[in-house]
């Protein structure tokens, strides 16, 4: 109770009113996001569950302003993503947005230790060698350091990403299936780092998930299905 | 935390950007080394060709200036006073001078005599090339002895033999022989009088000189070497000196009638190869850029992820490209360099012009900044598409338009017109010139692409899913997404049409560097033929079995008035003109030529050397009394100032003629028919004195001496002007013209070739993958190939077939407003590039599904 009551009083750090993502190809248009309302307080740990195709990893790519939408708003750590120009969302994201993809995408030619680095260069901060090899000494990929991403597993490459989210803590973090690609044990790892870095840090969580224990351990489920939510539980 | 720079600039000398694109190379060394290359290759040509140009150019001049055998040539009927030079002498090298009239050169008893033209010369004239003579070296033996040499005619004529005496004047001079090439003629207009040279400190002896009507002094000047602009303000200096009243300036310019618009258009030649290459070495920056820059799409859209802005991911990849850009720069000039010792090295005996072992710095400096502001340029046109990447790009892999691009990507091809239009200038083209060129390469690259986008749709239309799987898969790779079509199209497509105009363009030249040396040309010409006599040469021609290739009658006249203005009174008019310093002296009507004796003609119709420029000819009949319709040559119109209607009264040997102007007629004086600079209708000089002019052409390598001297027995007062050796000088250096064009056109043609290849090998990347996959889900070898096979041979067959096409455009429209030439469409080339870029093609498919094969299928998928 005392962290609704929390919630309603301090701004939250995304707000979604009113957004709908329409593909059209030619004639044919496909609807993807219809009408979605989602609000998230800083902190707070909210997991999306729906089946595939609902429209789940573009929502996040819509709160994260890697995208436009067709219609309805977003607002991002205070600030209206449709009034920023692209370089000035770039700017928003550096400095406050985490995201870790579905599909990794590491940069090719960097090793990993260089792509965990790369968030810390463009704020223009120099160092962090250390932190950053620590990092990825805790997600198990110590020995791994002067390897380019095409060297390691699907499930290496996801770390190295979670690794690059964690280096610098950002106030709110979207992961699409971050432990789609991971075995058991890994993954419990994973969720923990996660989860330490939302009670540390304060950092908000928003999860896409298809793994139930994973769903289970956030504050709030959103479901989704054919681009609408469905329900929005906080058990 | 600083902020990142969201300004291009900024973001270019951001250390971020530069460690970026240094650790983003890395795994990529050896295939940025081989763009490198590539970049290096065109910028090889360049500068060979440059350096090449530069000799080139001034073996071009040089064959100019033979024609006039110095510099500035100053010319006037009074003593031209010698005080002007104390003020040029710095501009000045070597000077000469010489005192030409018409005067009787007779044998010592005075029995056999006939009128030339005196020579009597001073210094070194003529400078930069050797006077050819029998017995050799007489030219120089002249220079120290008291003595006379002569046309090859004259010796024929009088019968004499070096040692033999002939009398000019008072005095009795020693023949020192004959002069047989490399002399050119100071008089415009002496005509076809045979000559004699004589020293000028021996000319007061014969007492001729001052005795004589019409006298022309001379002063060669010959100008200290220097750049262009150099030589241009020398000049000016020159001709403000020497703003006298009555004073004639030349250059060699003036002169290269003679060969035709060959020399001109091979010149421009030289600037359209130079853009060539630089425009091929583009397509090879632009085409390995551009593959670079579509590997790189998920990086870009990651980086952006990340909170990078756009610029500074612009800059990391402008970075990598400009460096890339330095390097192939450095190592192409390099390499063309050396290239050019090389060629000179173990060529250099049988090049046919002159050339400097190592070129100069300047020359590679210049060529190399210019080829790296293009590659720049042109590697931008790829480097925009960085700015259409999207981050959404990390979620599905696609990039939409962003707003803004098409203004950018217009900003980017003014940029590059800009800048192929500057270079163009700079290699020589007038402005309009380079406008012309600059945007032909523009249409060729708008038709290409517009042909690619048809070509996408076309196949997309015609695709049948009842063809063969291989065939059917092959096909739609030329429309599916991922396409290579545009590319193909625009790097091979463009090179294509760039080769094959380079070729076009060179046998458009070359025909127009030959003179015509054939049987209808005439060698010998008989002038001084009385009406009576024709018959007589006729049948000493038939005797020899030559043929009469021309008979035209010829009477002698003065202009007496132009327009109403007496000669009197036109030598009267104030010359304030030229006192200004700005007035170009050319402005008022030279004295000689309204002095001058012209030998007019008539006929009725025009040979195949002229072309009316206004009016018609032949010319409405007229009545008695009226003025006569006449034509003028349009140089002789523009000197006299005058223009169709105008009229001009002639004194036809004492009795005045009144003429009007009724055609302006172009000459093409570089033919050695019989031309006139006056030509009247028939019925009006028949009954005036006159002679004949009848032209032969003796059989090549035959001397002509027993047929004058039968000539002269028949018709003593015949002269026989024997043009076989003139006709072999032009011959030759006509030819060592087209030598220089066929080597630049070769080196062109062999620097395009690897660019295309390596055009080619760009798309490589992006078949490859996808083949993996195929393996992958189980195609044969056999299968795979084939596929690739199908779209390589269709793209290089159409992308070949665009080419040709514009090239054929290309051609016909150089034909017809540069050169002026009828055009003849040649398939050979065409079938020739079908050939090398259907070959080439196949050849890059097959490399492709080679490499397929060799690398682990999981190697490939993993690399992404
Ligand atoms: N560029 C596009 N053009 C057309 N449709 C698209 C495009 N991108 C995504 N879609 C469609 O949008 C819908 C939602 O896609 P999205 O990737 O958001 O699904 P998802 O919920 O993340 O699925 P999954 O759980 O499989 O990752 C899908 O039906 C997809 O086909
Ligand atoms: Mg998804």
């Amino acid at each position: 109770m005392a962290e609704r009551t929390l919630s309603s009083l301090v701004p939250p750090v995304l707000e979604v009113r009113a957004l709908s993502k329409t593909y059209s190809d030619g004639d044919r248009s496909l609807t993807v996001l219809d009408n979605i309302h989602l609000s998230v307080a800083p902190g707070e740990t909210c997991a999306i569950v729906g089946p595939s195709g609902s429209g789940k990893t573009t929502l996040l790519g819509l709160c994260a302003g890697l995208d436009d939408a067709t219609s309805g708003s977003v607002q991002l750590d205070g600030e209206t993503l449709e009034t920023l120009s692209q370089d000035a969302r770039a700017a928003l994201r550096g400095r406050s947005v985490g995201f870790v993809f579905q599909n990794f995408q590491l940069i090719p030619t960097l090793t990993a230790l260089e792509n965990v680095l790369v968030p810390m260069e463009l704020r223009g901060e120099s160092g962090g060698f250390a932190e950053a090899e620590a990092l990825l000494s805790k997600v198990g990929l110590g020995k791994r350091l002067t390897h380019y991403p095409h060297q390691l597993s699907g499930g290496e490459q996801q770390r190295v990403a979670l690794a690059r989210a964690f280096v610098r803590p950002p106030r709110i973090l979207f992961a699409d299936e971050p432990t789609g690609n991971l075995d058991a044990i890994t993954s419990e790892t994973l969720v923990e780092m996660l989860f330490a870095l939302n009670r540390e840090n304060g950092t908000a969580l928003v999860l896409v998930t298809h793994d139930p224990a994973l769903a289970a351990r956030a504050r709030r489920v959103v479901r989704m299905h054919a681009g609408r939510i469905i329900a929005d539980e906080r058990p | 935390m600083q902020p990142l720079p969201t300004s291009l600039v900024r973001a270019l000398f951001h250390p971020w950007a530069w460690r970026m694109a240094w650790r983003d190379s890395r795994s990529q060394r050896g295939r940025l080394a081989l763009y490198a290359v590539s970049i290096a290759v065109g910028i090889c040509a360049l500068t060979a060709i440059h350096a090449l140009r530069a000799s080139v150019r001034q073996s071009l001049d040089t064959q100019t200036k033979n024609l006039l055998g110095t510099d500035v040539l100053v010319s006037s009927r009074q003593p031209i006073a010698q005080d002007p030079l104390v003020n040029l002498s710095s501009l000045i090298t070597e000077t000469g001078s010489e005192t030409a009239f018409s005067s009787m050169l007779s044998d010592p008893s005075g029995a056999h005599s006939r009128l030339v033209q005196v020579r009597a010369l001073e210094g070194g004239f003529p400078f930069g090339t050797t006077v050819d003579t029998v017995p050799v070296g007489a030219w120089q033996s002249l220079q120290e002895q008291h003595g006379i040499l002569l046309d090859p005619a004259l010796l024929a004529e009088f019968d004499v033999h070096p040692g033999d005496k002939l009398k000019l004047g008072a005095t009795e001079f020693t023949v020192l022989g004959e002069v047989t090439k490399g002399v050119p003629r100071s008089n415009r207009f002496s005509g076809f009088a045979s000559e004699a040279f004589i020293r000028l400190k021996d000319l007061p002896s014969t007492g001729l000189a001052g005795s004589q009507s019409l006298v022309f002094h001379h002063l060669f000047l010959e100008l200290r070497p220097g750049t262009e602009a150099e030589r241009k303000a020398a000049l000016a200096e020159v001709r403000k000196s020497f703003s006298l009243k009555g004073v004639q300036i030349q250059t060699p310019e003036d002169r290269s009638e003679t060969f035709g618009e060959g020399i001109d258009k091979a010149k421009e030649f030289l600037s359209i190869t130079a853009l060539t290459a630089l425009v091929l070495g583009g397509i090879g920056v632009a085409g390995a850029i551009h593959t670079h820059i579509r590997r790189r799409v998920p990086t870009v859209a990651v980086l952006l992820c990340l909170g990078c802005p756009a610029s500074l991911a612009f800059a990391v990849y402008m970075v990598q490209a400009a460096t890339l850009g330095l390097m192939g720069t450095v190592l192409g000039a390099g390499l063309g360099a050396f290239a050019h010792a090389a060629l000179v090295h173990f060529a250099g005996n049988s090049l046919p012009f002159n050339v400097a072992a190592m070129p100069q710095p300047l020359v590679i400096l210049e060529t190399a900044g210019a080829g790296f502001l293009l590659c720049c340029g042109f590697a931008l046109l790829p480097l925009l598409r960085i700015r259409d990447i999207s981050p959404t790009a990390t979620l599905n892999a696609r990039s939409e338009k962003v707003p803004g691009r098409s203004l950018r990507e217009a900003g980017v091809y003014l940029l590059l017109f800009g800048l192929v239009w500057s270079v163009a200038r700079l290699n020589g083209a007038n402005s309009l010139r380079a406008l012309a060129l600059t945007a032909s390469l523009g249409v060729a690259f708008a038709s290409l692409t517009a042909t690619a986008f048809g070509l996408m749709k076309f196949t997309r239309w015609i695709i049948r899913p009842s063809w063969p799987y291989l065939l059917r898969q092959g096909v739609s790779n030329l429309f599916r997404p991922q396409n290579q079509t545009l590319l193909f199209l625009l790097s091979l497509g463009l090179g294509t049409f760039l080769l094959l105009t380079t070729w076009f363009t060179q046998s458009l030249v070359l025909s127009q560097l030959k003179i015509d040396n054939g049987p209808s040309t005439p060698n010998l010409y008989l002038v001084d033929v009385q009406p009576d006599q024709t018959r007589t040469v006729r049948a000493v021609f038939e005797a020899e079995h030559l043929p009469v290739l021309e008979d035209a009658p010829m009477v002698t006249m003065r202009i007496e008035s132009v327009k109403g203005l007496l000669l009197s009174a036109i030598e009267k008019q104030p010359q304030n003109a030229s006192s200004l310093p700005e007035a170009k002296p050319t402005q008022r009507v030279p004295r000689w030529v309204m002095e001058r004796e012209y030998r007019s003609t008539y006929r009725t119709t025009l040979n195949a050397t002229e072309t009316v420029l206004a009016g018609a000819w032949p010319p409405t009949p007229f009545v008695a009394g009226a003025p006569v319709p006449i034509s003028l040559e349009q140089q002789l119109a523009k000197d006299l100032k005058v223009g169709v209607g105008d009229e001009i009264v002639l004194d036809v040997q004492g009795v005045p003629l009144r003429a009007v102007v009724a055609c302006v007629r172009k000459v093409d004086w570089s033919k050695f028919n019989l031309n006139f600079f006056m030509v009247f209708p028939p019925g009006v000089l028949e009954d005036a004195p006159q002679f004949h002019l009848l032209t032969t052409r003796v059989p090549s390598g035959q001397t002509s001496g027993a047929l004058q001297r039968t000539l002269l027995r028949a018709a003593p007062n015949v002269s026989v002007v024997d043009l076989t050796s003139i006709l072999a000088t032009v011959a030759s250096l006509l030819q060592k013209a087209a030598r220089v064009i066929q080597l630049l056109a070769g080196f062109t043609l062999a620097a395009g070739l690897p660019i295309l290849a390596g055009a080619l090998l760009n798309g490589r990347d992006q078949r490859l993958r996808e083949s993996v996959l195929l393996r992958t889900l189980g195609a044969s070898e056999q299968q795979v190939r084939a596929i690739v096979l199908v779209e390589y041979a269709a793209l290089g067959a159409l992308s070949e077939l665009a080419g040709s096409l514009l090239a054929v455009g290309a051609q016909w429209a150089a034909a017809r407003w540069i050169f002026k030439t009828p055009h003849a469409f040649e398939t050979g080339p065409v079938l020739v590039a079908l050939a090398i870029s259907i070959g080439g093609s196949v050849l890059a498919g097959r490399t492709l599904s080679r490499s397929v094969c060799s690398k682990t299928p999981l190697d490939v998928l993993r690399q992404g």
